[in-house]
């Protein structure tokens, strides 16, 4: 591909749209008769038209875009839903320009390009993913907004640079990232290593910059601008089914998105840019109402046909749960694969997208069966512990119920207005002190850096590690409560990170691929979760911001006014002292002399 | 020299007024506190309660709760189930209902080490599941935490509040509108499964270490913002008691005591505090002797800082709580069933899952003379103040007039002729401070006596709670011959009077900070000890001095709580004999001492703390005063006349 194609392409699609306007501005009018010249220039402008796509064929010719859904019910009283989509844009990477894109959205090529991105992973999720009986999701996501980018290592000023996407994304997706910047960023060493491919030498943290905002609400807002993002937006193909009035009715819900460069081939001679748009759902029985779940209960209405633009269109739903919990599917799917990932074996059904129309429901045979938990082989939980305001402590609490040893990096990224004490970090697994492999600690400094530890720990088998640190609770100066003073400060979630042995209980996607359909048979040395845990909520000591504390600020002032003089009185004696009888003249007489001698001293100085 | 400090520039017109009518003015406050604070009780000086924080919103939403057949058919289920399990909580049987109904199910394991005798140990399991709110990510939660009774308990039963807690559960899940988690907690072995549980919860132990060891949770669901304990006794409830009175006298924040009368009252529940309920009178006086007797019957529940309810241990940890209490007994006999009781807790929680923020907008301090009235801290706190300020105008006073007295000795000496710098200094400064210490360094010895003398005994496998309550006796009888081996000290005028200055002041002050915290103990104290430590004086005539050391030994602790245990014991067993019931009243008052030892213990409720070390401390240094035995003076006795 030459760059000279791009600004003729672009022409050409302008003048395809004038044209279609003008056409239909021509042909709308009544009793317009039909000139052979008008005929003629449709004619051309057909031809241009084909001439045009042959164009785009040849520019974009490897643009793709799949949508997949994956429908998995849970062992638990829930279903989970993940919408898939993936444009992989072949893009030259010595070509620097990201204006001129094709099913790529060119709000986020602009982005890539003004900020020299290499990496984007974005996530705003609503309530919490529960590993211990869900299992792990296909994209694990924080509760709140979670963000995390990687810089292109010629980049001048990364900070500036953050901030300033931070806001462009607080735009594009209507949410708070604003609100961050380098006093609540960190640059983790370990959890975050890049996820696509690189050609760099060295990996260093310092382009990585990651942030979590947790006290963010998801709601219908944010959905809209992130259905914009998808070639067909939200009028075809699975994008139609999220009809912000369900997706949001459920116990967990989150928008992610994932920008990274990936090899195009296996040799990885070249490189792709890869965006996955994620949209998880986990629906409740109890809310639903019924057990029995179909497109109609759960995103209100049925689909019409694929997204034309996509190259892959399925919609799969996982049977693991079948066996024991026996459900009927309608229509019957097109074909039924069988996994067998990580010794794992798992069945899915398989639908492909017709243009006719199709509502996918799940019928269960028995409704009434409760079965017995069995939580993955990695959870994590986070809470705080002490009460009262002076002094407090976090404690997360690591679970491995593998067989074997497990390596795991715990990432904490702390505000600064929890000052944490290192001295006080405490790792005890199954009743033992373990030592941390590895423990990354950068303190953190009030109203410019947070506290950051990470450590890479190797949990014993079948076992239950707890990692607790203490803090102080300190005041905030008083503009920097929030007007809702009394909710309480958010603590982010901890991020524990671990290679899998095993891919029990694992739907996430290998790392070379983009499709739900190449996670199937994909088996890998290892499975990469990443273990969001719960946020916290942290009542530091706050003034009572009511009248009454505006009294008492009244009172100490006029006790502190009256205190000098009161002060003076009580402890110093009063002597009458006897009075200058001395006339108005004579006291004037007496300053105009001593301004005089004064003005001879300076005169003689 | 200023005027604090110069003996003479205080002998303006005040000071002689003070000192010339201290006395009178000492009773005028006296009896105007007492006054103030009976007239608390009037309607004019009490207001009808409100809601100030606007997010509750109490009562808007439309109740749905309709599971009241599943709640009967959880009670008759429990009632089979609990004949299974002879003292233990039928746990197997809650944990399936709750993992049915769709929460997270857990149980919770701890252990009581019996603090008067470490070798016995208790083991209790609590029970508890979490709904998991669709709308947040467990970072909040409300609690309903319903206390299981085995049928061989001594109190009533309360499994008619588990069978509706579960139905409220089975309906609540369904519910996409909730924003706390909430935890569903049936504890075991009454106060002891919630504090068990509470410490686990924060991961702190409250009591001594290695009392209560309190075991770890599984699940948990971030910060509880607020906690329900239900008690009903009966399928079918005449009444709702709202019981608040808490550990160490804490209250809950009044907003939600208004949400839980405003949401009994919506659906028609009679609802009672201290067992009255509101009532509308049209006489003045019986208005105010109605609401009386019940601030009079909270003050006595919060005074003793123990709670009277599981509630009570939930508010050391910030969070607001309250106990229903459902009776069966009714006043017209109207009674409501598992609906409207549904309705109520429903409503209730669906106010508080509005909360945006933590309970902060009412009050934390009140009296409430009735349901729907309060009494403020801004008007309580005067009747306090005045008491105490009593002793502190008599302490002024006495200061004022012991530099009167020196200088008026000055003042003949130097007539005299003598040299001014023999006769002036006559307070022992030293003596009395190192005085005062000592009876504190006992008050001291007496708050930790128990934790001293309990592995001793339980070594020399004697009687622990015996052997602890007699040392204690013992003690307490000894430091009574203290101010006999004072010597010089306990002969010197002006020295005791400063001890009694220092003494004074001391209890005004341990007063008005007691009343900050829990008013209950703090008025109580007050109105019993003022009068008799503003007698206390050095003095010279024998009759005086035997009547305030009889008066004064009638104000110890111990012996107010003898009394106050053997006017109980006779109210109660009014047929029997006095022997019979004098005997009972020592067996009792032993037990009560035990019992506020074990408190402070695994609670860590401070009353038998703050009794020993500083009541006990400051009544032996006035004990100190009272049995000085001053030298009838020689000279300049009628000057000496106050």
């Amino acid at each position: 591909m030459s760059t000279f194609y791009i600004p003729l392409v672009f022409s050409g699609t302008q003048v395809i749209k004038e044209i279609r306007k003008w056409v239909y501005r021509e042909l709308s009018e009544k009793n317009r008769f039909y000139d052979d010249s008008i005929l003629i220039t449709m004619k051309i402008v057909l031809i241009l038209c084909f001439l045009v796509k042959i164009q785009l064929v040849l520019c974009y010719g490897n643009d793709t875009f799949t949508e997949e859904l994956l429908i998995k019910p849970l062992f638990s009283d829930q279903v989970y839903a993940h919408f898939q989509f993936a444009v992989t844009w072949d893009k030259d990477p010595t070509i620097k320009k990201y204006h001129h894109t094709h099913l790529f959205p060119r709000a986020l090529g602009e982005i890539i390009e003004r900020h020299n991105i290499h990496e984007l992973h974005i996530s705003l999720t609503g309530g919490l993913w529960r590993y211990e009986s869900w299992g792990y999701p296909v994209v694990d996501a924080a509760p709140g907004a979670e963000v995390w980018a990687w810089f292109k290592p010629d980049t001048v000023d990364i900070d500036q640079n953050w901030k300033l996407l931070a806001n462009t994304l607080s735009g594009l997706l209507c949410s708070s990232f604003n609100f961050i910047d380098v006093s609540n960023s960190i640059s983790p060493e370990f959890s975050f290593r890049p996820r696509g491919s690189t050609d760099w030498t060295t990996v260093n943290s310092t382009w990585l910059r990651y942030a979590s905002l947790p006290r963010e609400i998801v709601c219908t807002e944010n959905l809209t601008p992130f259905k914009k993002l998808l070639p067909c937006d939200s009028k075809l193909g699975l994008a139609s089914l999220l009809n912000s009035g369900f997706i949001h009715n459920t116990k967990y819900h989150s928008i992610a998105l994932h920008l990274r460069p990936i090899c195009r081939t296996e040799t990885c001679e070249s490189v792709s840019l890869e965006l996955q748009l994620s949209v998880s759902l986990v629906y409740d029985y109890a809310i639903l109402g019924t057990r029995n779940w179909s497109f109609k209960k759960l995103f209100g209405q049925g689909l019409e046909g694929k997204c034309p633009l996509s190259s892959r269109s399925n919609i799969y739903v996982d049977l693991s749960t079948s066996d024991s919990k026996k459900f009927d599917l309608t229509p019957t799917p097109d074909e039924v694969v069988t996994s067998i990932r990580g010794g794992f074996v798992n069945k899915y059904a398989l639908y492909h997208i017709s243009p006719n129309f199709l509502s996918i429901s799940g019928r269960y045979e028995d409704d009434n069966e409760i079965f017995v938990k069995k939580p993955p082989s990695l959870y994590a939980n986070q809470y705080l512990i002490g009460y009262g305001q002076e002094r407090g402590g976090i404690v997360s609490k690591i679970y491995n119920n593998h067989w074997s040893a497990l390596e795991v990096v715990l990432l904490q990224s702390i505000a600064w207005y929890v000052p944490v004490y290192l001295h006080t970090l405490k790792i005890v697994s199954n009743g033992e002190i373990l030592k941390p492999t590895i423990l990354k600690y950068i303190p953190g400094k009030q109203r410019e850096r947070p506290y950051y530890i990470e450590m890479v720990l190797n949990l014993p088998p079948l076992s239950e590690t707890l990692i607790s640190v203490d803090f102080d609770y300190i005041f905030l100066k008083w503009q920097e409560y929030p007007p809702d003073a009394n909710h309480g400060f958010y603590i982010g979630s901890a991020v524990v990170s671990s290679y899998l042995p095993l891919a029990k209980n694992f739907t996430g996607l290998p790392q070379d691929s983009s499709t739900i359909y190449s996670s199937f048979n994909a088996s890998r040395s290892g499975y990469l979760v990443q273990v969001r845990t719960e946020n916290m909520v942290i009542t530091l000591p706050t003034p009572d911001f009511s009248m009454p504390y505006n009294v008492i600020c009244l009172t100490c002032t006029v006790v502190a006014l009256a205190f000098g003089p009161l002060h003076n009185i009580t402890t110093k004696r009063l002597i009458l002292k006897k009075k200058c009888e001395t006339t108005l003249v004579q006291k004037l007489k007496l300053k105009f002399e001593t301004i005089r001698k004064q003005l001879v001293k300076s005169k003689s100085d | 020299m200023g005027l604090l400090t110069d003996p003479r520039s205080g002998q303006g017109k005040l000071t002689k007024l003070l000192i010339r009518f201290y006395k009178k003015f000492c009773v005028l406050l006296y009896v105007g506190g007492i006054f103030w604070f009976c007239a608390l009780a009037s309607p004019s000086l009490n207001a009808n309660t409100y809601f100030s924080e606007n997010a509750l919103l109490p009562g808007l939403v439309k109740s749905m709760f309709q599971e009241d057949k599943a709640a009967m058919r959880y009670y008759e289920e429990l009632v089979d189930e609990t004949d299974k399990y002879d003292n233990s909580i039928p746990y197997p049987w809650l944990l399936a209902k709750f993992s049915q109904i769709g929460l997270d199910a857990y149980t919770h394991n701890f252990t009581l080490k019996s603090p008067l005798n470490p070798k016995e140990k208790y083991v209790g399991k609590n029970v508890y599941g979490i709904l998991r709110a669709p709308r947040a990510s467990s970072t909040e939660a409300l609690v309903l935490s319903v206390p299981y009774r085995p049928p061989s308990s001594i109190y009533p039963p309360t499994l008619p509040s588990i069978a509706i807690a579960l139905a409220f559960a089975k309906f609540a899940v369904r519910g996409k509108y909730w924003a706390k988690d909430i935890i569903f907690l049936v504890t075991d072995h009454e106060q002891l499964g919630v504090q068990a549980w509470l410490e686990a919860y924060y991961g702190v132990t409250c009591g001594n270490e290695g009392t209560l060891i309190h075991g770890d949770l599984k699940g948990r669901a971030g910060a509880i913002q607020a906690a329900i304990n239900l008690e009903l006794h009966s399928t079918k409830i005449g009444n709702i008691d709202i019981k608040i009175e808490s550990l160490n006298g804490q209250l809950p924040n009044l907003d939600l005591v208004n949400l839980a009368s405003k949401i009994c009252a919506k659906e028609g529940v009679y609802y009672t505090f201290k067992g009255k309920g509101i009532k509308y009178i049209r006489n003045m006086y019986k208005e105010w002797k109605y609401y009386f007797k019940n601030m009079l019957s909270m003050i006595s529940t919060q005074s003793t800082g123990i709670p009277n309810g599981n509630h009570g241990l939930f508010l050391r940890f910030g969070i607001q709580a309250l106990t229903l209490e459902g009776f069966e007994q009714s006043k017209n006999g109207a009674r409501v069933g598992f609906l409207t009781i549904g309705r109520v807790i429903e409503g209730i929680f669906r106010s508080m899952n509005n909360l945006l923020e933590r309970f902060h907008q009412s009050f934390f301090f009140y009296l409430l003379p009735s349901p729907d009235r309060y009494i403020s801290i801004g008007l309580y706190m005067p009747a306090i103040c005045l008491i105490a300020a009593a002793l502190i105008i008599k302490a002024c006073a006495k200061w004022c007039q012991l530099h009167e007295t020196n200088q008026k000795e000055t003042q003949q000496s130097e007539a005299v002729g003598t040299i001014v710098g023999n006769t002036v200094p006559n307070i022992n400064y030293l003596g009395v401070i190192i005085l005062s210490v000592t009876m504190h360094l006992t008050g001291a010895f007496l708050t930790a006596l128990p934790e001293l003398v309990i592995p001793l005994a339980s070594n020399f496998e004697v009687n622990v709670s015996h052997t602890v309550v007699l040392c204690l006796l013992g003690v307490i009888l000894s430091t009574l011959f203290i101010p006999f081996v004072l010597g010089r000290l306990r002969r010197c005028s002006a020295s005791m009077d400063f001890l009694c200055i220092i003494s004074l002041l001391e209890l005004g002050t341990a007063l008005i900070c007691l009343a900050m915290n829990n008013f209950s103990l703090g008025i109580i104290c007050g109105i019993l000890s003022v009068p008799f430590a503003l007698l206390i004086r050095p003095t010279t005539c024998k009759y005086y001095s035997a009547i305030q050391k009889l008066f004064w030994l009638i104000v110890h602790p111990a012996t107010i709580l003898f009394i106050v245990v053997l006017v109980n014991t006779k109210l109660m067993f009014k047929q029997e004999d006095a022997k019979e019931v004098l005997f009972r009243a020592v067996d009792a008052t032993e037990q009560s001492i035990l019992y506020s030892i074990t408190d402070s213990m695994i609670y860590g409720n401070w009353l038998y703390t703050v009794v020993t070390s500083i009541f006990i401390s400051n009544w032996l240094c006035f004990w100190c005063v009272a049995c000085s035995s001053i030298p009838k003076p020689v000279v300049s006795s009628e000057k000496k006349n106050d």
